[in-house]
């Protein structure tokens, strides 16, 4: 068995050892080169338990032998090569299932297609938060009623209240976004349309031009909420919006059934770019921290873009390993290679972009299609979906970085 | 007298020549007599050497023959020398074989008769004289009687006149024979000795005349020294001299045009121009100076004459079959036991080889009439011609069709799965915006569901098994036609923006005062009450018989409604729903109706019967065109969106694309289904088109349809999808395209629906 020079080096404070390099075996794997590292701690320090370390070669996980790794990605073998190594994330385990009554259809926090918050009159498509500071909050409803509802959300009493209704849309409003600042919130719809809302609430309605032979509904909604007009109507679409977000505060990106993704500029209305792919966008998210934007569509891949490029439609990376249509990807708030995925193949994946040919891990969980997944700030992964179970995942990597 | 003299310095010469050639000769002759003749050869290529030596001589021997001839000084002793070194020379260079005793008697013969003498020198010297002064022509100067036969003078005893007159007389001639014989026998010149008739003489002849008298006789030339063979000097040869043979300057006439010939020429010419001489003619071979006696033949018969096999030769016979084999050929006791256990087809031999002692002893042969008529046999069957079979590869006789992958987008997966029925989902539709999707099925029930998430968001229980469902068309109105036995219902299922559900509230509402006029008819109009309009039914239109398929105009105002019937004529209505009508557009029972369409841009109506699809145009009320669809039982049919073809489906697992433009006969036939096709369906936007089989397969195809009319449709099968389950032999029973996106639903009897992307 050849030997190869390698020098392993870490950003953890935690577990560096000398900067040597060493001779290692040309087919070592990874539990190998783990134990390696390990004995150098141990070796280094008395007291160190074992640790399973997950190692990077130029920015890729390495999964298979490290010559065979090294072959593939072309590698030369005769210089030392510099292996990075970090502490392999544990897998992340079903905490919690909260039961629905009816499938899940988005989470920020646990919102779901039933009809809890009695107001709409048909399916809630997707939810969003405004605010959550104190007692109240205020979170946002799209439904397909045409609608988008403001709560107020009184945790102390458990008690919502709807706020405003937001008319303006002629399709289902597919998705609702609030902007960083929380003081806009951005809506698509099936009718093509991105609308620009106003987020702050207010104790007047908006001056709405009702259908004078329409009594019943309007009243309908107007017990539900004051009416609220929208601030901007972006329309460029050529077919349903399936996925709007904020970038920052003066851009927004939509995803449609058009088989583009649209970044807009929110100050002028106009469009900014245009990403052209090949198939069916469900579902799309942007990460600050490394300022990509992940896609989700029909065709089962994962593709990462650069929202920034001028010509666009150019895919940094394609993560494929659903069999189902991706109908949610959201990145890590915290960590800027890890995104998670949810498929009607009934599976979460949790990816890091360094390994692009397969996930970290398969959450298989849910036995109907997932429709949603999301991130909490306290380290939580989210995931809902036909089976009208919301599970949340217990996820180590989240708490260590957070440490680190 | 200059002639003359030449001819003597010739001879001259060519007598010192021969001196010294003679010497030469001499010695050799001595030595090697034998071999003379090569000698002469040498002789001769020296002679021919020396010529310019000969010329050199010539000037010295000039002056020697003028002193010679002038002078005279030396008379007869230089002649006499002369005479003698001549005749030596003559002897050496005569070509006989002369020997040297001959020769030597020459010479003596010679001065005897020198010594004899006078009167032959004498005379001699005379000729010379006269000669001079004479020529041939004149006559004989010896004797002046003249050219007057001689023996007039017989009885003379002179025979003339010399000039001066005085007679000549006879030389006393008294020899009688014997004198003559002695003479003979005893004169050695006797042989030479001529008589001289005009002298009445004899004459010895010498040495020389004889010599001239036997070339003669041989045919030779006259003079010795004349050489028939002169080495040629090749003027015109190859090589280019570097003198001219001649110098003489080219002639005017030769820079000049000939005037004559341009005389001549413009006569021809002339000639032509008035027509009185034809150029040549070229030779007509078409009419034929041959005669093709197998032009008119049929090509066939020379094709079989050209491939023509002989008949097969016996093969010729063996030791097995001598009457007296060699032993190895006689078969063992095995090899007969096999032999005999054998069917008579696959034995080797025909025949048990045997042995007699002698060809008396061999019997009859008893398989004479079998062996004969085998052999008849096999004249009879033996092949006549050479059959060309032509070797093509069956991949090119394949159309080169472009490759799958280079046709995307198609429906590729199954992605979706729309559960909730509990009978065979028998039709399907998707709302114009693509978002709904309306099922129908046996389990009376009729579901709409959400197309990207497949949950079903509406139920409507119609009461009955539903045979066909239909979305309006018109992306204003959100209505759904249903049909199910006799019954056609219009749902509202408020599934769009309330202006849209509004707009169609209001379609389905607004002509209650139109609306009496239609009672009669056999079609009712009634409002649905009560709970099934909390469903969303608003409508019921009663049919005399069973409705099995119902289908929407593209505008979304009319709506067909199919009954098959045999017997009654009664099988196709078409409703306006805006006023509520209903009319039947046939008079006559053409055949059972199995589906109607609408043509999406232009005012036709396509009715598919069992074996073909008329299509009417519904303003001018007449048919325009009838489609043979080639297949036993019609069972689905679909218009491309641009109205220009038609495919269909049939129960004999054919799907038969028509174009229009081109034919009444299907431009292409496609039978990839292993079972009966019950749908088929045409993409809005996408170049798709898809059939459903009750194999449980759903077929996509490319079908580009050119703008160009030359360019015929190019259709290629791209994918096979399954999914469904094969229940009650029944596999997918409908399929339809989302209306943008390249998307498939297929509706089977596994009550499921699938969406396929």
């Amino acid at each position: 068995m050849s030997q190869l020079q390698a020098r392993f080096f870490t950003e953890d404070k935690r577990y560096v050892v000398d900067d040597v390099p060493f001779s290692i075996p040309a087919g070592s794997e990874v539990e190998d080169l783990s134990n390696v590292i390990n004995k150098l701690l141990l070796a280094k320090n008395a007291s160190h338990s074992k640790v399973d370390f997950d190692f990077l070669v130029r920015g890729q996980f390495l999964r298979t032998s490290l010559s065979f790794h090294m072959e593939t990605e072309g590698i030369s073998t005769e210089e030392v090569v510099e292996i990075e190594y970090v502490e392999r994330v544990t897998a992340p385990e079903p905490e919690e299932c909260m039961m629905h009554d009816d499938w899940i259809s988005s989470v920020d926090a646990g919102w779901s297609y039933d009809k809890t918050v009695a107001g709409h009159t048909d399916v809630v498509k997707d939810v969003a938060w405004v605010k959550r500071d104190g007692l109240t909050s205020l979170l946002l409803t799209a439904s397909l009623d045409q609608t988008i509802l403001m709560w107020e959300w009184n945790s102390e009493r458990n008690k919502v209240k709807a706020r405003h209704c937001c008319r303006g849309h002629t399709g289902s409003v597919d998705t609702v976004a609030t902007d960083p600042t929380g003081s806009k919130f951005c809506s698509g719809s099936w009718d093509k349309m991105l609308k620009i809302w106003s987020a702050v609430p207010t104790d007047e309605a908006d001056e709405v031009e009702e259908p004078a032979d329409r009594p019943r509904k309007k009243q309908k909604t107007q017990q539900l909420g004051l009416t609220r007009t929208p601030l901007m109507t972006l329309s460029g679409h050529n077919e349903a919006v399936s996925s709007v977000l904020w970038c920052d505060s003066e851009e927004v990106c939509s995803a449609s059934w058009d088989h583009t993704i649209r970044v807009w500029d929110v100050e002028t209305g106009g469009m900014k770019t245009t990403l052209t792919g090949s198939k069916v966008f469900n579902c799309i998210s942007y990460s600050p921290l490394c300022r990509r934007l992940a896609s989700g569509s029909t065709d089962r891949h994962i593709r990462l873009y650069d929202p920034r490029t001028k010509d666009g439609s150019l895919v940094l990376l394609s993560l494929t390993s659903h069999t189902g249509w991706v109908t949610a990807v959201k990145w890590a708030p915290s960590h800027e290679h890890q995104l998670v995925s949810g498929s009607l193949d009934n599976l979460v994946k949790l990816w890091d972009t360094r390994s692009c040919k397969a996930p970290l891990y398969d959450l298989a969980a849910h036995e109907d299609k997932v429709f949603c997944v999301d991130w909490t700030e306290s380290g939580l992964m989210l995931s809902g979906g036909a089976d009208n179970k919301l599970y949340t995942y217990r996820y180590s990597a989240c708490q260590t970085d957070a440490g680190a | 007298m200059e002639e003359s003299s030449g001819s003597m310095r010739s001879s001259k010469q060519r007598e010192e020549m021969k001196k010294v050639r003679e010497k030469t000769a001499r010695k050799r002759s001595k030595e090697e007599e034998e071999e003379q003749d090569q000698d002469q050869d040498q002789d001769q290529i020296f002679n021919f050497n020396n010529k310019p030596a000969e010329e050199e001589e010539e000037d010295e021997d000039l002056s020697d023959s003028e002193d010679s001839v002038y002078s005279g000084l030396e008379d007869s002793g230089s002649d006499s020398e002369d005479d003698e070194d001549e005749e030596e020379a003559l002897d050496a260079a005569a070509d006989d074989d002369e020997e040297e005793e001959k020769e030597e008697q020459a010479q003596r013969t010679e001065e005897r008769r020198r010594k004899e003498g006078g009167v032959t020198d004498g005379k001699e010297e005379q000729k010379k004289d006269e000669y001079e002064h004479d020529s041939s022509d004149e006559e004989d100067i010896r004797n002046t009687v003249g050219n007057i036969p001689m023996e007039w003078y017989r009885d003379f005893p002179h025979i003339g006149y010399d000039l001066d007159g005085k007679k000549i007389y006879k030389p006393i001639r008294n020899k009688d024979e014997l004198d003559d014989f002695l003479d003979k026998m005893e004169n050695p010149d006797y042989w030479r000795t001529v008589h001289d008739k005009q002298t009445g003489s004899d004459i010895i002849l010498s040495d020389d005349q004889v010599e001239l008298v036997n070339r003669l006789q041989r045919g030779q030339f006259g003079d010795v020294n004349f050489n028939e063979y002169q080495p040629s000097v090749e003027f015109f040869s190859k090589d280019v001299m570097i003198h001219p043979v001649t110098n003489r300057p080219a002639d005017k006439r030769s820079f000049i045009p000939s005037l004559i010939e341009k005389e001549k020429v413009s006569k021809l010419v002339h000639a032509i121009k008035m027509g009185w001489i034809k150029p040549r003619r070229v030779e007509d071979d078409s009419r034929g100076r041959y005669y093709d006696l197998w032009s008119t033949e049929d090509s066939s018969i020379l094709a079989k004459h050209k491939m023509h096999l002989p008949a097969p030769k016996i093969p010729l016979p063996g030791h097995q079959e001598s009457y007296n084999p060699p032993p190895e050929y006689l078969f063992t006791d095995e090899e007969r036991a096999l032999w005999e256990q054998q069917d008579p087809s696959d034995r080797k031999l025909p025949f048990v080889p045997v042995r007699f002692s002698s060809l008396r002893q061999v019997p009859a042969f008893p398989r004479f009439i079998h062996e004969r008529f085998e052999r008849c046999l096999d004249l009879y069957l033996c092949p006549r011609q050479r059959k060309m079979r032509v070797n093509v590869n069956p991949e090119d006789l394949i159309p080169k069709l472009p490759k799958p992958k280079d046709l995307q987008p198609f429906p590729t997966t199954q992605s979706l799965v729309y559960q909730g029925h509990s009978g065979l989902v028998r039709s399907i539709s998707v709302s114009p915006s693509g978002q709904w999707l309306a099922s129908g099925s046996d389990d009376g029930s009729v579901r709409f569901w959400e197309v990207r998430s497949s949950r079903c968001m509406k139920t409507v229980q119609v009461g009955g098994a539903v045979k066909s469902v239909a979305w309006n068309p018109n992306p204003s109105v959100c209505l759904l036609a249903v049909a199910l036995d006799s019954v056609v219902l219009l749902l509202s299922p408020s599934l769009a923006d309330r202006q849209v559900v509004s707009a169609s509230e209001r379609l389905l509402s607004g002509q209650d005062e139109v609306e009496p006029a239609e009672g009669a008819g056999p079609v009712t109009w009634g409002e649905a009450e009560g709970e099934e309009l909390n469903q969303g039914i608003r409508l019921r239109i009663q049919h005399p018989k069973a409705v099995h398929q119902v289908v929407w105009h593209t505008k979304g105002d009319y709506l067909a409604s199919v009954m098959p019937d045999h017997s009654s004529h009664l099988q196709v209505f078409i409703h306006q729903v805006s006023r509520r009508r209903s009319q039947n557009p046939f008079r006559r029972n053409k055949g059972l109706v199995q589906c109607v369409s609408f043509h999406p841009v232009r005012p036709y109506f396509f009715v598919a019967t069992q074996r073909s699809v008329r299509i009417y145009n519904l303003v001018k009320q007449e048919m325009t065109k009838k489609l043979q669809a080639n297949s036993k039982w019609i069972s689905s049919m679909a218009v491309h969106p641009g109205g220009d073809h038609v495919i269909c489906g049939s129960y004999d697992c054919r799907l038969s694309w028509f174009d229009l433009d081109l034919s009444t006969k299907p431009y292409k036939m496609l039978r990839h289904h292993k079972k009966a096709v019950r749908g088929v369906a045409y993409h809005r936007v996408y170049p798709l088109f898809a059939s459903a089989s009750d194999d449980g397969s759903v077929i996509i195809c490319h079908g580009t349809v050119y703008n160009d009319l030359l360019q015929n449709p190019l259709i290629v099968p791209v994918k096979v999808l399954r999914g469904h389950v094969i229940t009650h032999d029944l596999g997918v029973l409908d399929v339809t395209f989302h209306p943008t996106q390249p998307w498939i639903f297929s509706s089977g009897a596994d009550a499921t629906i699938r969406l396929f992307t």
